[in-house]
């Protein structure tokens, strides 16, 4: 009994301790989604009343469905080179020849530049008298490149912007393995690509694939790169933000609903994508 | 006899009530104000060095003949402190009074020395203006420390809708013109400057008072003043167009020349070039008004064969324009700094500003389309009514400073905007070689009255108008 009442006391004290977390969860994430959900069911500009008319008017519009294909278009294939590029890079870097730190460093620095300064970055470097199309047509003598606001152009500034999330797991999964193994292998006769796709690519697989569900998210949510070097492919983060921007009074409800479908959408892949992680490769 | 009681009762009242204070509202004049009739030679400040002691307290004439001049047609209304014609009559305020609007308004005696700017109108170029340039000046020359907040027009009505009278914390607020209207009709109560402030903000008469009384179309009864007038033009590459087209009818007529050159933004962008461009093309085909500048319904557009003929000259327009189009200024600018786009049509002041600061060609040049070009967002001043009283007087202290001489030249010549204030006498000359003269410009100037159209332009432009 005495024992009872001490656990008792125990899961209060437990709970009291978590409390200050558990309120910050409500405050910080739970209730600013909540707020989401219900206006997208609010009439727009009202707040009373529930309707369904945003969602039905957004999903049933024809462009609807070709948004919705693009954002994965372009976060899928982003994340997939994210991880071709990454394996190479890595196992470069892991052999620490001269100057590794400096390209260590500058992994980061997609991530630290702000983004809509990355972009304009990139729409020059690439742009009509960029650096890529002076070369190739003032060295190479050869016809002007186009890269900007096509789609593989969004899929290179996509890659640019989010692989470092992936590489830089991808690494420290590398480092974090024990050579003796591959060399264990080598001894064993394995030839060079062998120990790679036997041995390294196996053990190091669990942290490309949790650095590329970093890059997925990220890339799903993009914003600012596809606002600025996006034409006329427009991914569902800028159609909601022309809610709201571009009209005025700004349709927030409309907005909301885009947000909340956005969503559903990228918890719906990410379960599915996590469960497929989970499972041994062979 | 109880009448006579009464009436006799009534008139000591009246007489009383100047002596025990009450009903004086405050701007009222504590001596007796006079007249005087300009003579040949004089000048404000020698007259107001003959009535009131000091030659610098000559705006306070200004301001009191001005109000006056609203009222009573026998009073000149001085837009240019200047240039005083012989005859003219002029109210003197009385000394005391004199003397607190220079204490309280020129020296800015016992009122607070910071105050909170809210501006929801100003582009980048400006932004940058207000923090580099005006805000270190006010706090030079006028002692005030101004703390300037960039916010959104629904943000901050929003928040103004909430404040208790006499605690509202932003004091002065810098806005587009449609924010006047909206936050009258939200009820937000603002301080009617015109002509009820003429005496504390002098300068305010050199505002045009049509622009004080009236705003697309929507009368404003002097609820804001007139800082500056933003004005869109054609925008031109010079290193590719040498002479550039002069009407929306001649440039369309020459689409072929500049095919895949032409600048336009996305109709669902941000920017306001987004529904400008394709509006002020339409008025070039179509009138979308009518004769009282009332909007033409939709629907009854659509059915003239004049509208249909000009949406599908607009639809043609856009399929010359370089591809994709741009979605937010930067994309423009970078097209025209790598000679993707040649011409285009845009906020006159950003593009030659952004010229100043490489990040357009230095061979940018505006001109004028005859037409019409859709108007900017003219930039009004607004004192809000529900905030402590000493800081109303700062806030038209600020206004009087804002729209001086050399602060509105100061706006023209470095920043390429249009002056708030009609003076353009003071403007240098070398301002008319780069920018058409406002004479020209203004009845060139095109207001977006019909909202449905602008709504239709953004709703449905990236379908219909937007080349895939």
């Amino acid at each position: 009994m005495a024992d009872f009442l001490r656990r008792q006391r125990q899961s209060v004290l437990t709970l009291l301790m978590l409390s200050p977390g558990f309120a910050g969860f409500l405050g910080l994430f739970f209730y600013p989604m909540l707020v989401t959900l219900v206006r997208s069911l609010r009439p727009e500009g009202q707040d009373v009343g529930w309707t369904l008319t945003h969602y039905i008017e957004f999903l049933g519009k024809p462009g609807t469905r070709q948004v919705i294909v693009l954002t994965f278009v372009l976060a899928i294939s982003s994340t997939l080179l994210s991880m071709v590029l990454s394996v190479p890079l890595t196992l470069v870097l892991r052999e620490k020849l001269w100057g590794h730190r400096f390209f260590r460093l500058t992994i980061l620095i997609p991530i630290t530049v702000p983004g809509l300064v990355g972009a304009l970055g990139l729409l020059v470097f690439y742009g009509s008298r960029g650096w890529i199309n002076l070369f190739i047509t003032q060295i190479l003598h050869l016809s002007k490149l186009n890269i900007n606001y096509t789609i593989p152009g969004l899929i290179l500034f996509y890659l640019w912007h989010y692989f470092p999330y992936t590489a830089l797991t991808t690494l420290a999964t590398l480092e974090g393995l024990d050579r003796s193994i591959e060399e264990a292998a080598s001894v064993a006769g394995a030839n060079g690509w062998q120990v790679l796709r036997h041995i390294v690519l196996p053990l190091i697989a669990p942290g490309i694939l949790a650095g590329s569900v970093l890059t997925f998210m990220a890339a799903f949510g993009s914003f600012s790169i596809p606002l600025v070097t996006g034409g006329n492919y427009r991914p569902l983060s800028v159609a909601i933000y022309t809610q709201i921007a571009s009209f005025t009074p700004a349709r927030w409800s409309m907005g909301s609903a885009m947000s909340v479908v956005m969503a559903i959408l990228q918890v719906t892949f990410l379960s599915i994508y996590m469960r497929v992680l989970r499972r041994p490769i062979a | 006899m109880s009448k006579r009681v009464w009436t006799i009762a009534f008139v000591l009242v009246l007489a009383l009530l100047p002596a025990l204070g009450i009903g004086v509202a405050g701007a009222a004049p504590l001596g007796q104000e006079e007249t005087y009739t300009v003579q040949k030679d004089d000048s404000l400040w020698n007259v107001a060095e003959k009535y009131l002691g000091n030659g610098a307290a000559y705006p306070a004439v200004v301001g009191a003949t001005n109000k006056k001049a609203v009222e009573d047609e026998t009073f000149p209304y001085i837009t240019d402190p200047a240039l005083i014609q012989p005859g003219w009559k002029l109210a003197i305020p009385s000394e005391a009074t004199a003397a607190e609007f220079i204490d309280t308004y020129i020296l800015g005696k016992d009122l607070p020395t910071e105050i909170t700017l809210v501006d929801t109108n100003s582009g980048a170029n400006f932004q940058t203006y207000w923090q580099e340039t005006v805000i270190p000046q006010i706090e030079a020359d006028l002692g005030i420390k101004v703390n300037y907040l960039v916010g959104s027009e629904s943000e901050q009505l929003e928040r103004m809708k909430a404040w208790e009278a006499g605690q509202g914390d932003v004091h002065l607020l810098f806005v587009k013109p449609e924010t006047v209207p909206n936050a009258l009709e939200q009820e937000i109560g603002l301080e009617t400057l015109y002509p009820d402030k003429l005496d504390i903000i002098p300068n305010l008469g050199k505002c045009p008072r049509n622009y004080l009384l009236e705003v697309l179309g929507e009368s404003i009864d002097g609820k804001g003043a007139l800082y500056w007038r933003s004005q869109y033009a054609l925008i031109y590459n010079s290193e590719y167009i040498t002479d550039p087209p002069t009407s929306w009818k001649e440039f369309y007529d020459r689409r072929e020349e500049w095919k895949g050159h032409i600048g336009i933004v996305r109709p669902d962008a941000k920017s306001g070039s987004s529904y400008r461009i394709p509006y002020s093309f339409l008025n070039a085909f179509v009138a979308m008004s009518d004769a009282e500048d009332k909007a033409i319904p939709l629907e009854e557009l659509q059915q003239t064969q004049e509208w249909q003929d000009a949406w599908a000259k607009l639809q043609d327009f856009y399929a010359y324009a370089k591809l994709p189009l741009p979605a937010e200024p930067p994309n423009m600018f970078e097209d025209f700094n790598a000679g993707d786009t040649w011409i285009s049509f845009y906020a006159m002041d950003y593009a030659l500003w952004s010229r100043s600061q490489g990040t357009m060609p230095p061979t940018i040049k505006s001109s004028f389309l005859a037409e019409g070009m859709a108007a900017g967002s003219d930039g009004y001043l607004i004192v809000p009514t529900d905030i402590p009283d000493e800081y109303k007087a700062v806030a038209y202290r600020l206004i009087n400073y804002l729209l001086s001489d050399q602060q509105q030249v100061q706006l023209i010549t470095t920043m390429w905007q249009y002056t708030g204030t009609d003076i353009w006498d003071k403007i240098p000359d070398e301002v008319w070689a780069t920018i058409p003269a406002w004479e020209d410009m203004e009845p060139a100037r095109l207001r977006i009255l019909n909202s449905d159209v602008k709504n239709l332009i953004k709703e449905q432009g990236p379908d219909l108008l937007v080349p895939q």
